[in-house]
């Protein structure tokens, strides 16, 4: 996980926000705690929102599924 | 303005053009003044704002300020212009600070709350704690952009702030139905057919300006060669536009007497006419058989006003030079009119100038227009004192 952060805070510093849709996905799927997986799960989606990635719809529906949307 | 601050007497500009006065002194140097008219003339009606190339593609955003407020000029997902204030709906943050293209949403740097291209606001992160994306109290179908009234005519984009004007197909019906032949694709020429020009002057001395042809063989020696004074006639519709049309037309000729295309199924009166309107309060346009022009008066403050300038053909491809000519040409002549707002402004630092006289046989154009400000302004201050 501490490879994943600093590769996340990288991909801030150069503001990758289609690598942070990928990375924040791959941290809710290294966690079991629901809380910390919507967490992650909300970054990854919000960012693919932003971009119109293909992956919004996907992320959105894990999320729908924890009634966190 | 409060009831008991100095109000600007406007019985003698409304009066007929031969005993009328123009617009008192105030009307271009006072702040008070300024503002009341920001509220009467420039919100209260449909006000230019840009021109719908501005955001040619779907997705693209521009943030535009109009008289200090913070607008977003978007083409959303269906291909509709809109204008929204700038301004996220939940702590106020400004949302696009630059001219982009929004790939998905609109997402506000600052928390992250997330609109569609349409205004509808589509997620809130974190809004109800880490993780948990609603809370009871956030309705989404609340809390979407808040959208200022906006129209398209001839590319122009124009908005109601306040949100009460009539209808702009309403107000503007005689113009439409004036230009009706003119409804038919137009196409901007482009990165080299659209200039700005910064002029330190109040905003209406531009339209005044552009409203007659008094000045044409004064101003612009070089249109008086082929356009003279007399060719030219007056266009005036009380409370609503005026302006000045030429009976005699001359086509732009490049080499080998190559012209633009003209627009389709225009009347044989276009051949050798064209018109240019002052579609109040703040938007100049041209309409001629080849291209066609508009004009968008920024008010940025009481003497200082940006002419955006953009100019339109009727196909989508024509001659590189004949467009890059053609916009020389325009450009030379609106500058041609530069010394002269401006010099109406200093002008009107002359404390005892009393408005000043119209010609009735040469200025009703332009005593048009400052009846419909004083009218405008009149109709705001009897709304404030009832």
């Amino acid at each position: 996980m501490s490879d994943l952060n600093d590769t996340i805070l990288a991909a801030h510093a150069r503001d990758d926000r289609r690598a942070l849709v990928g990375l924040y996905t791959q941290a809710a799927d290294q966690t079991n705690d629901i809380n910390t997986v919507c967490f992650f799960l909300t970054y990854a989606y919000i960012y693919a929102l932003e971009l119109g990635h293909p992956d919004a719809d996907a992320l959105y529906a894990r999320l729908d599924a924890h009634g966190r949307v | 303005m409060a009831k008991d601050e100095y109000q600007t007497d406007l019985t003698v500009v409304r009066q007929p053009v031969e005993t009328a006065q123009g617009l008192p002194n105030a009307h271009y140097i006072d702040e008070g003044v300024f503002e009341e008219e920001k509220h009467a003339v420039l919100f209260a009606n449909w006000a230019g704002l840009a021109v719908a190339s501005e955001v040619p593609e779907i997705g693209d955003a521009k943030p535009i300020e109009f008289l200090g407020i913070p607008l977003l000029l978007v083409r959303d997902r269906a291909d509709k212009v809109r204008v929204f204030q700038n301004t996220c709906r939940h702590r106020g943050m400004i949302l696009v600070s630059e001219p982009k293209k929004i790939e998905g949403a609109i997402r506000c740097p600052y928390h992250s709350w997330c609109y569609s291209t349409a205004g509808k606001l589509v997620s809130t992160p974190h809004v109800g704690g880490a993780g948990f994306n609603t809370h009871e109290a956030i309705n989404k179908d609340d809390l979407g952009l808040t959208e200022v009234r906006s129209h398209v005519y001839f590319d122009t984009v124009f908005i109601n702030v306040d949100g009460k004007a009539d209808p702009f197909e309403v107000v503007h019906a005689d113009l439409l139905e004036r230009w009706k032949e003119f409804d038919q694709p137009m196409y901007h020429g482009g990165a080299d057919s659209c200039f700005d020009l910064e002029v330190t002057t109040n905003w209406k001395l531009a339209v005044e300006n552009y409203c007659e042809s008094y000045h044409l063989p004064w101003v612009h020696p070089g249109l008086n060669s082929y356009s003279r004074l007399e060719d030219h006639y007056h266009i005036q519709e009380p409370n609503k536009y005026s302006g000045q049309g030429t009976l005699v037309y001359k086509q732009l000729q490049g080499p080998d007497d190559a012209v633009f295309p003209d627009f389709r199924g225009l009347d044989e009166k276009w051949n050798t006419g064209a018109e240019y309107v002052a579609i109040y309060p703040n938007v100049l346009l041209g309409a001629q058989r080849d291209h066609c022009f508009s004009i968008v008066l920024q008010p940025n403050t009481l003497n200082s006003t940006t002419e955006h300038i953009h100019l339109y053909y009727a196909e989508p491809k024509t001659s590189e030079d004949m467009r890059s000519r053609n916009a020389h040409l325009w450009k030379t002549v609106f500058e041609e009119d530069i010394f002269v707002v401006e010099g109406m402004q200093k002008g009107r630092h002359s404390p005892l100038f009393d408005g000043g006289r119209f010609s009735p046989a040469m200025d009703g154009p332009t005593h048009n227009f400052h009846a419909w400000v004083a009218g405008k302004v009149q109709e705001h201050r009897d709304k404030q004192d009832a």
